[in-house]
């Protein structure tokens, strides 16, 4: 396959994967706040932060609200964190790359796009972004499942798995930071409230199950974070990205920088007993496991993808 | 057959020839099944499915570009909900009159480039070919295979008053509209499955595979499967869309120039898993702009040394460098005589009436008549300088004759046409609108031609404007065998 289109291909899995992940943050965010007392102080502006926006020039604007964080999540079209340009970037690397995709891949991406663009205007209740979201979620898994049912196993499919697991670490991480960005924020009575929140935060990763059967049949660890950073089995962990990134990048020509960037990402999470970790400690790892990814994506792209023609 | 159904109450022009109804507003043999279906299902259920059919169109994200547009440069390509019917007999005369009109292009364009018998026969004059911008001189001496430079050609036909197919012109470079043709049908099959499932309708959707086989026919290597590309100047072009969904049908990659490089007069393709060869490229790029070393020296869009990797024999192109040549208006008035010439046969699809103003008595006829004519220069193309008679004011008429005496070589002149209509759905209901018909072919070793092709409609009421950038419509185009 031309390098081009490899690139193409791989940005097209990372934008489909922060549509999804983006969704069940969101919704989960909703849920958490359906479900709380009435007292309850929530930093709307922490989400833009994790989604890799500056929240300070958001907040000088003025509008730190719910509805405000919300809108410029998910409608406003000059926000590269928001779902409207998440979709639209999604779209125009899949009209790119259009003659290595299945034809019903590309009919749902392209739906995905019209419904978030149509959708996104309305969605400002709180019932309706619930729909909406839940919608988004599903149409993402409709797009996985017609790559896994139809597609050739071939370069194409490694790199949009390849582009789809790095932005699921990617965005884990970043989910699991909004709770503890939450938890370093001045307030009184958090303590009460972490095992709730915890619990918020497996729901937007859909690992409420897993983590329980992993709390009743594993033994030892019962920390949600050592779970979402380490444990292999469950899709959404980073561990669990990780080893399918490598298993994608080994068949690849040019993959030694790759393989070095997991492999040195993978010590900074095995070195520490995680949950010894204070909070600030915590931040601190995410935000170390976040450069890693970083390099890993450099090293993809620039060793892998366009290692000189021979 | 004894059934007869009316289209109620559309009313087709008296002047026109109308493919779905008779005059009388009785259906047509191969239009009774639609006709039926509109009939039994009223006004309301066709508004229904053209909405539903748009909604289809959207989904599949079939679209097409307009440069002037900044906004929205890919727009939703316009389906009419309304097929336009040919019957399976017209049909297969036309087609045939399709294959033999490209096999004589092709050996015209084959002996214009070596010997030029047909020039000092004197049944074409030199100076029409020869001082043509078209006619590239680096590629004199060179046979492709099957001596074919036109591998893929589409003819625009029109029908006249009582309904006989003309050729209106013949698109010998790279023309374009095929995946349209294609992804209609896929959108109608969606919308009207109990149409199709009564009807016998000509599939269309052989062509990708017709259209690999032939360039697989050109390749230079016989003992490897070919590896075959489709080359576009990139997303920004207004064909982009056919460009990536040919690709994708065929199963090829779509490469832009920098994604190919000569070496040693091999062409290789970049890839994640490095070099590969390429033994042929259909390209969607014009003639002069695929290498910069050899034509315009200003083109981005080239790969250098494309032209010696092709004249070495190590890569074929299609369509070959310099088969526009024929793609030429005062050639194309030629076409009858040229058929006569090659193949000692009788066109089987007339040209539209064309006078040659380079003939002193067709001038003169010209001349006379600019009020009904509509003159055409030989060498521009997407309309430019286009005079209809009919509508000109008197300046205008005043200046095209100049321009036709300073340079009398350079024009041509038609008469106005009927052209046939179809219902088209519009806000009134059903009215008759203007179309034209693009069918595709294809000649490597063998010759090919689409069941139907891409219809365009004018959706202005009176309009002859079909095309889609000025807003012109589309039809999905059924050959029907409705028996004897």
């Amino acid at each position: 396959m031309l390098a081009r289109v490899a690139e193409n291909v791989y940005w097209m899995g990372r934008y489909l994967e922060r549509i999804d992940d983006t969704a069940r943050l969101l919704n989960a965010t909703t849920h958490m706040l359906i479900d709380s007392p009435e007292d309850t102080r929530f930093s709307w502006p922490v989400l833009i932060d994790v989604l890799g926006e500056d929240a300070k020039g958001f907040i000088q604007e003025g509008s730190s609200s719910e509805l405000g964080v919300m809108h410029y999540l998910i409608a406003a079209e000059d926000s590269s964190a928001s779902l409207r340009h998440s979709c639209a970037q999604m779209r125009t690397n899949a009209r790119c790359v259009r003659e290595v995709i299945p034809r019903d891949f590309w009919e749902e991406i392209n739906s995905l796009h019209l419904f978030v663009q149509s959708e996104c205007k309305v969605a400002s209740s709180r019932a309706q972004r619930y729909r909406m979201m839940a919608q988004v979620i599903r149409r993402c898994q409709t797009v996985v499942g017609v790559t896994d049912g139809t597609m050739l196993r071939d370069d194409t499919y490694r790199l949009f798995n390849i582009g789809r697991h790095l932005e699921r670490a990617d965005m884990t991480t970043r989910i699991m930071d909004v709770l503890v960005l939450q938890q370093l924020t001045p307030s009184d009575d958090l303590q009460g409230r972490r095992h709730f929140q915890w619990s918020s935060l497996l729901n937007a990763l859909g690992a409420s199950e897993s983590y329980r059967r992993y709390y009743a049949e594993e033994e030892g660890t019962t920390d949600v974070s050592e779970f979402l950073l380490t444990f292999g089995a469950f899709p959404r962990s980073v561990a669990y990205c990780l080893n399918k990134i490598e298993w994608e990048v080994q068949t690849l020509p040019h993959a030694d920088a790759v393989l070095k960037a997991l492999a040195n990402l993978r010590k900074a999470l095995d070195s520490e007993p995680l949950h010894t970790l204070s909070t600030l400690q915590m931040h601190e790892l995410i935000d170390n496991v976040q450069a890693g990814l970083i390099t890993l994506h450099a090293a993809l792209v620039n060793e892998a993808l366009y290692a000189p023609a021979a | 057959m004894s059934e007869a159904i009316a289209l109620d109450p559309y009313r087709p022009y008296p002047e026109c020839f109308d493919e779905l109804v008779e005059s009388s507003g009785y259906a047509r043999p191969q239009a009774l099944a639609i006709t039926r279906f509109i009939m039994q299902n009223g006004p309301d259920e066709l508004v229904r499915r053209q909405a539903e059919l748009d909604r289809t169109i959207a989904a599949m994200g079939i679209s097409f570009t307009v440069y002037s547009d900044s906004e929205n440069i890919d727009r939703a390509w316009p389906l009419d909900v309304v097929p336009r019917t040919i019957s399976a007999s017209d049909w297969q005369r036309t087609s045939d009159g399709l294959k033999q009109r490209l096999q004589a292009l092709n050996l015209f364009i084959n002996d214009l480039y070596n010997g030029q018998k047909i020039l000092k026969d004197k049944v074409v004059p030199s100076d029409l070919v020869l001082k043509s911008k078209n006619f590239l001189a680096p590629c004199q001496g060179f046979e492709p295979a099957y001596k074919v430079w036109a591998n893929i050609c589409g003819t625009d036909l029109v029908r006249d008053g009582e309904g006989n197919f003309l050729v209106l012109e013949d698109n010998l470079r790279v023309p374009s509209g095929v995946s349209y043709m294609l992804e209609n049908r896929t959108v109608m099959k969606r919308v009207f499955p109990e149409l199709f499932a009564e009807s016998t309708i000509g599939p269309v959707d052989d062509y990708p595979v017709e259209l690999w086989n032939m360039l697989a026919s050109l390749s230079p290597r016989d003992d490897v499967t070919p590896c075959i590309v489709v080359l576009t100047p990139g997303i920004y072009n207004s064909a982009y869309f056919e460009h990536s969904y040919l690709a994708q049908q065929m199963g090829c990659p779509l490469a832009q120039n920098n994604d190919l490089y000569v070496d040693n007069d091999v062409v290789y393709l970049r890839t994640l898993r490095g070099p590969q060869r390429v033994d042929v490229i259909y390209r969607r790029i014009d003639d002069t702009f695929i290498d910069p070393q050899v034509f315009r020296k200003d083109s981005a869009l080239g790969i250098p040394g494309l032209i010696g990797a092709w004249r070495a024999g190590n890569v074929a192109i299609a369509n070959a460098p310099g088969s526009g040549v024929a793609d030429d208006k005062v050639v194309y008035a030629f076409v009858p005589e040229i058929i006569r010439y090659y193949l000692k046969q009788e066109p089987l699809i007339d040209n539209v009436p064309t006078y040659l103003c380079m003939d002193e008595k067709e001038r003169e006829h010209v001349l006379a008549n600019l009020d009904k004519l509509v003159v055409k220069p030989a060498n521009e193309s997407g309309g430019y300088g286009i005079l209809i008679g009919p509508r000109a004011s008197e300046e205008e008429r005043a200046r095209c004759a100049a321009s036709i005496r300073e340079n009398p070589r350079n024009f041509i002149a038609q008469p106005t046409l009927n052209l046939s209509t179809a219902p088209t759905l519009c806000e009134e209901g059903l009215e008759p609108r203007h179309l034209d018909l693009r069918p595709f072919i294809l000649q490597g070793e063998d010759v090919y031609c689409t069941n139907g092709g891409l219809s365009r409609v004018a959706l202005r009421r009176g309009s002859l404007v079909v095309n889609s950038s000025q807003g012109g419509g589309s039809k999905d185009t059924w050959i029907i065998n409705h028996g004897s």
